[in-house]
């Protein structure tokens, strides 16, 4: 699974609107609650553990992308 | 079949120009036959063979099923490299069709532009796969927009249903959450939930939210502010008490009460925490009592951080000061009226995967309890929200073969059946361990089973390792035929409700059938594994009460005596001498201390016979115990057979010279023994003695308590008056009042 179609699972937007650009300040739904979900989500998608830092980074689909390629995962 | 050559794999290069479509099917038709010929086509050149194919729908359609399922196969999988293709036409093809595997469908749909993919062949091709996989949360989550943009609320809330038991991550539930925001509901009755908590508890909303649905209840959840829990109980004018909660579940932190637990402690300094602690929570509880009528569940305490001195022994031990002081305040809340703990330690020791905390969840979002453990916790206070909401089930009927035990007694015989104290066999003894902890709790326990009577009680009458025996069963229904009808049979013998029963097999299709004929039956999946039985039993939110009284722990034992009974009534020439034969004795006394949980518990729980339905609650009915106005009579029951127990009561009050029957309800075991009319001579003899010249009924209608009508016009009342939905039933106190001549009435 993408990365963005996990952004666009867990904030009910399309998948057509995730771009590298979206972010928690271009998704109203993109809240600190739902950012939790989100860590959460990408925790359990990609089999990966998180750190405060990876999560407090992860506010644009590129960092997404950034910090997974980081933990060496491909999609 | 002969492979194809490189130039015939490669035409291109042989001819130095791009054969059309046509030509190649017709090269590939003359080697291969032709659906492996549309397959190579459609492996060698996507556009060609998608064209190809689109354009030869007719002919495909006429080949065997097998052959279209792979042609399709091959098909969708060449979509994506296809730059020309146009999904729409196999799209149509396939909505006819229903040979395409739910895998395929939705490569398909992902291959598909957004028009194709929301149009009405998608949705038909999404709701035949769906009928094939129904368990697949990502077709769910493309059949639901559909339903629910044409407003079908029932079918789309069941599927969402559906959709949290597959999916189970936070994500999922949020997302459920947020749907069933868009969809009216659909009448299940409403309760009213408030979280107070003193960290994050917004990850435990949609969970609870799914787990209350089960309940077949439609949530409405109050969070409060964060932080914000005593304020919230203390200001009157807060969002809490507006929003006037059924229930309250107050989650305190005991590392938000106690900061200073993150370093080391001095024993002094435990010491002093911990008093501060009970104070602070049972003087909060307190003040909500007063100022709210909702049942309040308090959290265990728990601690995030482990001892600070490590393992070092002397230390003033952290793990034995929580759990001391989690004892201390269990004792104090439950000293308490219409309060409850619920055990926060041992709910996370049992969550069944994560870590019960996520130090980082702690950190970005004053989280203090991982994912894994705010679906535990949500499931745990579901066992609060059903016996509050009078969701607990009377009767659990179990199947006998692979569910009681393990293999079939009609042919592996008593000896052949796995039953005893190793596996296979070990986990249906703990099963059963577990059903009969369930009639000690008040919950019956029946059999429905299709089997040779005698084989089956052979096993349940002599099986060294049966823990359930004969007397454990309030109904039997060993016999052949549908489990449907005996349910209904079971039902009516104990004379309670369809939707009083959860029936346990281990076979789906009698589950489904059951699910299908008698949609009131609650009936969940037994685990595949037996091993899992208990675990089920022991979660089920449908099965907990919050009190137990001694009639509960009786009950079991009641309708035990009453199989008797009705042996008796068999052979007995008439139903007077059958009456007479019981030797019945009542006893009318005004309602003790003692008896009032019992009161309380059937002025809740009593549906037919009962004239007026008041759910009155603990301090109504001790206020009218106290009253001396009023009286609240009760009628202890007793035959040669047994205790019945505290079985009916009536609240009766002066009013002007009249007395009026507030309430009068009966349990319905003793209906038909004319109880009643004993009570009713009571009644009227007290009436007399306060000078009153009538009795005065009061009478509500319900869809369940016509027994209780009958009553009235069988006793001389006569129906005088109506006030709105009351009516109002008077008769003359100047008449006798009889006891029936097979009842020894016995006044206190």
């Amino acid at each position: 699974m993408r990365p963005e179609e996990v952004v666009s699972r867990v904030f009910g937007v399309h998948r057509a609107d995730v771009t590298d650009e979206t972010s928690n300040r271009t998704l109203p739904a993109w809240d600190s609650m739902a950012h939790v979900t989100l860590i959460l989500e990408l925790e359990s998608s990609y089999g990966v553990s998180l750190s405060t830092e990876d999560a407090l980074q992860m506010t644009t689909v590129a960092e997404i992308k950034r910090v997974l390629t980081g933990h060496g995962v491909s999609w | 079949m002969t492979p194809l050559t490189a130039t015939e794999r490669h035409p291109d290069a042989a001819h130095g120009a791009t054969p059309g479509p046509a030509a190649i099917g017709a090269r590939l038709l003359e080697r291969l036959d032709a659906p492996r010929a549309c397959e190579a086509l459609l492996d060698l050149d996507a556009d060609a063979g998608l064209a190809w194919l689109c354009a030869n729908l007719d002919l495909v359609n006429g080949w065997p099923i097998q052959d279209r399922r792979s042609v399709l196969a091959a098909a969708i999988d060449a979509l994506p490299r296809s730059e020309t293709a146009d999904a729409a036409p196999l799209l149509a093809w396939l909505a006819g069709e229903d040979i395409v595997e739910p895998r395929l469908v939705l490569q398909l749909l992902d291959s598909c532009g957004p028009e194709l993919r929301n149009g009405p062949a998608a949705e038909r091709l999404v709701a035949a796969a769906l009928e094939r996989a129904p368990e697949d949360a990502q077709l769910i989550g493309l059949r639901l927009p559909g339903l629910i943009a044409v407003g079908e609320a029932e079918a789309a809330h069941a599927l969402l249903d559906r959709l949290g038991r597959v999916d189970r991550s936070l994500a999922c539930a949020q997302r459920i959450r947020r749907m069933r925001g868009e969809l009216p509901a659909t009448g299940p009755p409403p309760v009213r939930i408030a979280l107070l908590s003193s960290f994050t508890v917004d990850q435990l909303v949609p969970f609870l939210d799914l787990e209350v649905r089960r309940l077949r209840l439609e949530p409405s959840i109050y969070v409060g502010p964060f932080n914000g829990w005593a304020q919230e109980i203390y200001r009157p004018d807060s969002g809490l008490h507006g929003f006037d909660p059924e229930l309250v579940f107050l989650a305190v932190g005991l590392d938000d009460l106690v900061p200073g637990l993150a370093g080391l402690m001095t024993a002094e300094a435990l010491e002093a925490a911990a008093e501060d602690v009970l104070q602070t929570v049972t003087g909060a509880v307190r003040q909500l009592r007063a100022s709210s009528d909702a049942l309040i569940v308090v959290h265990g305490l728990h601690s995030a951080w482990s001892d600070p001195a490590g393992i070092a022994r002397g230390a003033p031990a952290r793990d034995a000061w929580v759990t001391r002081l989690d004892l201390d305040l269990r004792d104090r809340i439950e000293g308490m009226e219409r309060t409850a703990y619920l055990p926060l330690r041992d709910v996370l020791v049992r969550r069944a995967d994560g870590p019960v905390d996520d130090p980082k969840l702690r950190h970005l979002a004053r989280m203090r309890l991982s994912e894994a453990s705010v679906r535990e916790v949500a499931a745990a206070q579901a066992r609060y929200v059903a016996p509050a909401k009078g969701r607990t089930r009377k009767c659990v009927v179990l199947d006998l073969d692979n569910t009681l035990w393990g293999g079939i007694v009609g042919e592996d015989g008593p000896d052949g059946i796995r039953l005893g104290t190793t596996a296979p066999g070990s986990e249906f003894v703990e099963f059963q361990h577990a059903l009969k902890a369930l009639t000690d709790r008040g919950i019956l326990l029946a059999i429905s089973s299709k089997n040779n009577p005698d084989d089956a009680l052979e096993v349940i009458r002599s099986h060294p390792y049966m823990v359930l025996r004969e007397e454990s069963f309030s109904a039997l229904r060993i016999n052949w035929l549908p489990k449907s009808e005996n349910l209904a049979a079971i039902a009516e013998e104990l004379n309670i409700g369809l939707d009083s029963l959860v029936f346990l097999d281990d076979n789906p299709k009698e589950r489904e059938l059951v699910r299908q004929m008698l949609p009131d039956v609650l009936v969940p999946d037994l685990p595949a594994d037996p091993a899992r039985y208990r675990e089920l039993v022991d979660r089920m939110p449908e099965l907990q009460t919050l009190v137990i009284t001694n009639e509960d722990r009786q009950r079991t034992g009641f309708y035990h005596a009453r199989r008797q009974r009705e042996e008796v009534r068999e052979r007995a020439t008439s139903l007077g001498d059958y009456l007479a034969s019981l030797a019945i004795e009542v006893d009318v006394a005004p309602a003790s201390a003692s008896a009032l949980p019992r009161i309380h518990q059937l002025f809740q729980r009593t549906n037919q016979f009962n004239t007026t339905t008041r759910r009155y609650d603990l301090a109504v009915l001790q206020g009218s115990a106290d009253d001396p106005d009023a009286r609240l009579l009760t009628a202890v029951v007793r035959d040669r057979f047994g205790d019945h127990g505290l079985v009916a009561a009536a609240l009766v009050r002066m009013d002007a010279a009249e007395c009026r029957i507030d309430s009068f309800l009966m349990s319905c075991r003793v209906i038909g023994y004319g109880v009643e009319d004993a009570l009713l001579a009571r009644i009227a003899a007290w009436g007399r003695s306060r000078g009153a010249a009538v009795l005065a009924g009061e009478f509500v209608r319900t869809a369940k308590n016509e027994p209780a009508r009958t009553f009235f016009s069988r006793t001389g009342f006569l129906q005088d008056a109506a006030d709105g939905e009351v009516e109002i039933w008077r008769r003359s106190l100047d008449t006798d009042f009889d006891v029936p001549s097979w009842i020894a009435l016995n006044e206190a």
